[in-house]
């Protein structure tokens, strides 16, 4: 970046400032400078600094009320600290500060570089990436300060989600932040930092895609929440639980199940640990999303419950590669099959429930990471229909369905819904009729419907994420 | 004369022999005799006969060791036959055994004057130059045979048999090769030869030939210095051809390697497909349990979209209507108003033509009346002086803007902003018609 024999630096501390030909205001425009970028300062002639510019390979005069002189030795150090320190929290000095942060690396020994230096570098070049990603950015200065970030080796990753491009920090700086050490705080904001959902590449494969959780998990490991601040230490849970409810799918759907249930545990464990009422207010989106991940596949790690021998019971065997047939067997006619289908989804055994009547038998599917449905076997006639409950009608996502009882009389079925729409957690808790599984009544709150908090299990009730 | 000398000497020695021959026949018939019949005489024979008999088992022992490795042929000299000995203790009849003991271990021969070129019997090559080889041979006798051939095997096998037989083969071979094909090339043919040349001349006498080794051969100096630079030459294309074939080897081993990579590859890229189409077959799953309501969205709102089309076109044809009906309405307002206003024009024609006609003449009838009148439309802070009509005009000319024809004319004095703008005629008809030209006539 800085070459060895450079002493003195000019670092730009204006937008558009002009590059000239010689030392007057007049004399023409050589380049246009952004805040942050450097200059090797050789000399001074009237009011301006003679400077050239390694970037465009090109030397000129600039005024010196546009740039701070620095000398790149350790003498410069406590005044580029203090500005460093300034910068870091300042909105739209962000290329400025990353200037001034490897104008400090330079000029600090190898003994007085830390993580707090890097903690600043990756905090500026988080919040260039989050600006350039926002989508009320009208900021005219955002392409040249996102070159300058750029020229010093601050890599920004272009990622299309939606629709939309997005910017995301490569995390080059946190990396080094948790390899060195640093505060709770500075570990938390790195592992946060490198572990973001929305960062993710939604063009993995699944096994890069499981690859990259299973690093996540490890990234995640490595910050300690007992010296961290409740609230802080709640994002840490969020994600956690985010990142092993993911995990405990993809293990579960290579076969590997008691590595799937642990790390469903995990993730429960992990969103019972966030303090509610220590909440921050940004964070609350995020722990409704985190429970919707956790619930969607927290089946695999809720243990089988003992098989009735009277009503019909649902076999499970295994079909073509990665394919699970559900087989609805009648226990008192063994070997006639009421019912069949093959998904390749994964079916939770412990999810299997029964109507007190016996003409309704229940199964939870996840088809995706965090998409699972409710497969309904109901009997209409002398035949056995199988309907299949959506979390919601959108683009498989994130959400879940998941039964919540009966009425005594068979002819309703509770189930609770959440996903993941348009960036909110929609829930509602239907009573739904038997014949057509369509929603009855409807309702945001459990309490609000009387049939479903009448009629709600207590099975239910104690497991549930749904009620937070 | 010699002649007959020499018989005569001849005949007296033969008489003289004879003579001494029975003299000593008698006496030693005497001395048996003696030995014989008197006690000291056997005594004495007694005496040398043990005497003798010691020296002979002195001489040659009745019992001999044949050591381990060895075999032992004892010749009876008597009878002329041969049996083997193996190790042990053997017995010997003196004068009638003799035992020839034969080592049965490995033997080595060699040819030492002719290990070094400038010794004193070098080989010779092909070329005609001296060279010295270092030539081992190891042999042993063979133990089936021993006895067979005792009779006609010397005592020292190797001295006798074995360097005559050897010396010559080599120096034979040696001379039909060339100093490189012995140096180098050829070695191993060589020594080949030698052992398959030598191998059965030696069987022939009970030897087996075990191995022929071909050691240091020693060069004359200028012929070695160009020799080894040649070989040097040799061994660097040697060692390149062994580097190339390495070379070809790693080249082999790297395809092998990243053929195997390859099936590694492909083998993770088939089982990560392989999840890859089972996730994509989950997640068709989904959308096709997903499809069914959306549809059914879809069609509901086609639905919605039908029914405010309906709505909207009904709405807009009553708003249309509605419109029209406005229009027609006003359009009829319109030429109500307008033929109520050609009325109220015509009747207010009438009535101000009327009152024109009668201001007219009340002003013929009281031409003062002017004055009064704009007297009264000017602001009471204004003095109102009646002055004598001017010749030539009317006193406010300036503000009618014209002189009238009256014989009299109002004066202004003090303070006037007006600037004369208002007309005669217009001011006479607005005057009893509008009071706002009044006010603003008093602003200005």
């Amino acid at each position: 970046m800085l070459a060895a024999a450079i002493l003195t630096v000019a670092l730009v501390v204006q937008d558009q400032a002009p590059l000239r030909a010689s030392p007057q205001d007049a004399a023409p425009r050589q380049a246009t400078l952004w805040q942050g970028e450097w200059l090797e300062v050789r000399g001074e002639r009237q009011g301006f600094l003679q400077v050239y510019d390694h970037r465009r390979e090109r030397p000129g005069y600039i005024r010196q009320q546009q740039v701070r002189v620095y000398p790149l030795d350790e003498t410069s150090v406590p005044q580029l600290q203090a500005v460093v320190d300034f910068l870091r929290d300042t909105p739209g000095a962000e290329a400025l500060g990353i200037g001034y942060t490897a104008a400090l690396l330079r000029a600090a020994n190898s003994s007085q570089v830390g993580p707090e230096l890097f903690d600043a570098m990756g905090t500026l070049a988080e919040r260039l990436a989050k600006r350039a990603s926002s989508r009320k950015s009208n900021d005219e200065a955002l392409a040249a300060h996102l070159d300058v970030a750029s020229s010093y080796g601050v890599k920004l990753l272009t990622i299309e989600q939606e629709g939309r491009t997005r910017l995301c920090y490569d995390g080059e700086a946190f990396r080094r932040v948790l390899g060195l050490g640093g505060s709770p705080e500075a570990r938390l904001r790195a592992a946060l930092a490198l572990t973001r959902p929305e960062c993710i590449d939604p063009a993995l494969l699944q096994v890069e895609r499981q690859a990259l959780d299973e690093w996540r998990a490890a990234v995640l490991e490595q910050v300690d929440t007992a010296q961290l601040p409740a609230w802080q230490a709640n994002r840490l849970h969020l994600r956690r639980a985010e990142v092993y409810a993911a995990l405990a799918y993809q293990w579960a759907r290579r076969g590997e199940a008691q590595r799937g249930a642990r790390a469903s545990e995990r993730s429960v464990e992990e969103l019972a640990r966030v303090l509610k009422s220590e909440l921050a207010e940004e964070d609350r989106s995020a722990y409704a999303v985190a429970a919707v991940r956790v619930a969607a596949s927290r089946w695999a790690s809720v243990p089988a419950p003992e098989q009735p021998g009277s009503s019909p019971g649902l076999e499970l065997t295994q079909g073509k590669p990665g394919e699970t047939c559900l087989r609805l067997v009648d226990a008192k006619t063994p070997g006639t099959s009421l019912a069949a289908h093959c998904t390749y989804g994964l079916v939770w055994p412990s999810s299997i429930r029964r109507s007190p009547q016996g003409t309704v038998v229940t199964v939870a599917v996840q088809l995706l990471e965090g998409w699972t449905e409710l497969w309904v076997f109901h009997q209409e006639g002398d035949g056995w229909l199988l309907d299949a409950l959506s979390p919601a009608t959108m683009d498989p996502g994130v959400g879940y369905v998941e039964l919540a009882g009966f009425t005594p009389d068979g002819s309703r079925v509770l189930v609770a819904r959440e996903a993941l729409v348009e960036g909110k957690v929609k829930s509602s808790f239907q009573v739904l009729k038997r014949e057509t599984l369509l929603p009855e009544k409807t309702a945001e709150r459990p309490d609000d419907s009387g049939t479903f908090k009448r009629w709600s299990t207590a099975d239910w009730r104690s497991r549930t994420l749904a009620v937070r | 004369m010699n002649i007959q000398n020499i018989q005569e000497k001849l005949s007296e020695v033969l008489k003289q022999s004879v003579f001494l021959a029975r003299t000593a026949g008698a006496a030693v018939v005497s001395r048996v005799r003696w030995f014989a019949f008197t006690p000291k005489g056997r005594r004495i024979a007694t005496g040398l006969a043990l005497a003798g008999t010691v020296f002979m088992v002195a001489s040659s022992p009745p019992i001999t060791l044949v050591e381990p490795g060895q075999l032992g042929i004892r010749m009876n000299l008597v009878t002329g036959n041969a049996s083997e000995l193996r190790e042990g203790w053997a017995l010997l009849v003196p004068q009638v055994h003799r035992l020839h003991l034969y080592s049965l271990k490995d033997q080595v021969y060699r040819p030492e004057r002719s290990i070094h070129a400038n010794g004193p019997a070098p080989f010779q090559s092909a070329e005609g130059l001296s060279i010295g080889i270092e030539v081992t041979l190891r042999y042993a006798l063979d133990p089936a045979r021993i006895s067979a051939l005792a009779t006609s095997m010397p005592e020292d096998v190797g001295q006798e048999i074995v360097e005559p037989v050897i010396d010559g083969v080599l120096r034979r071979h040696f001379a039909q090769h060339t100093v490189r094909e012995i140096f180098a090339t050829q070695r191993r043919e060589i020594q080949k030869a030698i052992t398959d040349e030598i191998t059965p001349m030696l069987a022939k006498d009970g030897v087996i030939l075990r191995s022929v080794t071909l050691g240091n051969v020693d060069l004359p100096q200028q012929y070695r210095t160009g020799v080894e630079s040649l070989l040097a030459e040799e061994l660097s294309a040697e060692k390149m051809r062994y580097t190339l074939e390495l070379k070809e080897k790693q080249i082999k081993e790297t395809a092998l390697h990243a053929e195997a990579d390859k099936v590694r590859r492909e083998k993770a890229a088939e089982a990560s497909a392989a999840e890859e189409i089972i996730a994509a077959k989950a997640r068709a799953e989904a959308m096709r349990h997903i499809l069914p309501f959306k549809e059914k969205e879809i069609e509901q709102r086609r639905l919605e979209a039908e029914a405010a089309k309906v709505s909207r076109l009904t709405q807009a044809s009553a708003e249309a209507d509605a419109r029209r009906i406005e229009a027609e309405g006003e359009a009829d307002a319109r030429r109500k108003l307008a033929e109520s206003d050609a009325y109220r024009l015509e009747v207010t024609g009438k009535a101000s033509s009327e009152q024109l006609a009668r201001e007219s003449e009340l002003i013929t009838k009281n031409p003062l009346l002017i004055q009064k009148t704009l007297a009264d439309k000017l602001s009471d802070k204004i003095q109102v002086i009646i002055a004598p009509p001017q010749a030539g005009g009317f006193i406010a000319g300036n503000l009618l803007g014209q002189a009238a024809p009256s014989p009299r004319h109002a004066n202004t004095m003090g303070s006037n902003r007006s600037g004369a703008r208002h007309s005669n005629s217009s001011e006479y008809g607005s005057e009893s018609g509008d009071g706002s030209e009044d006010a603003q006539s008093q602003e200005e």
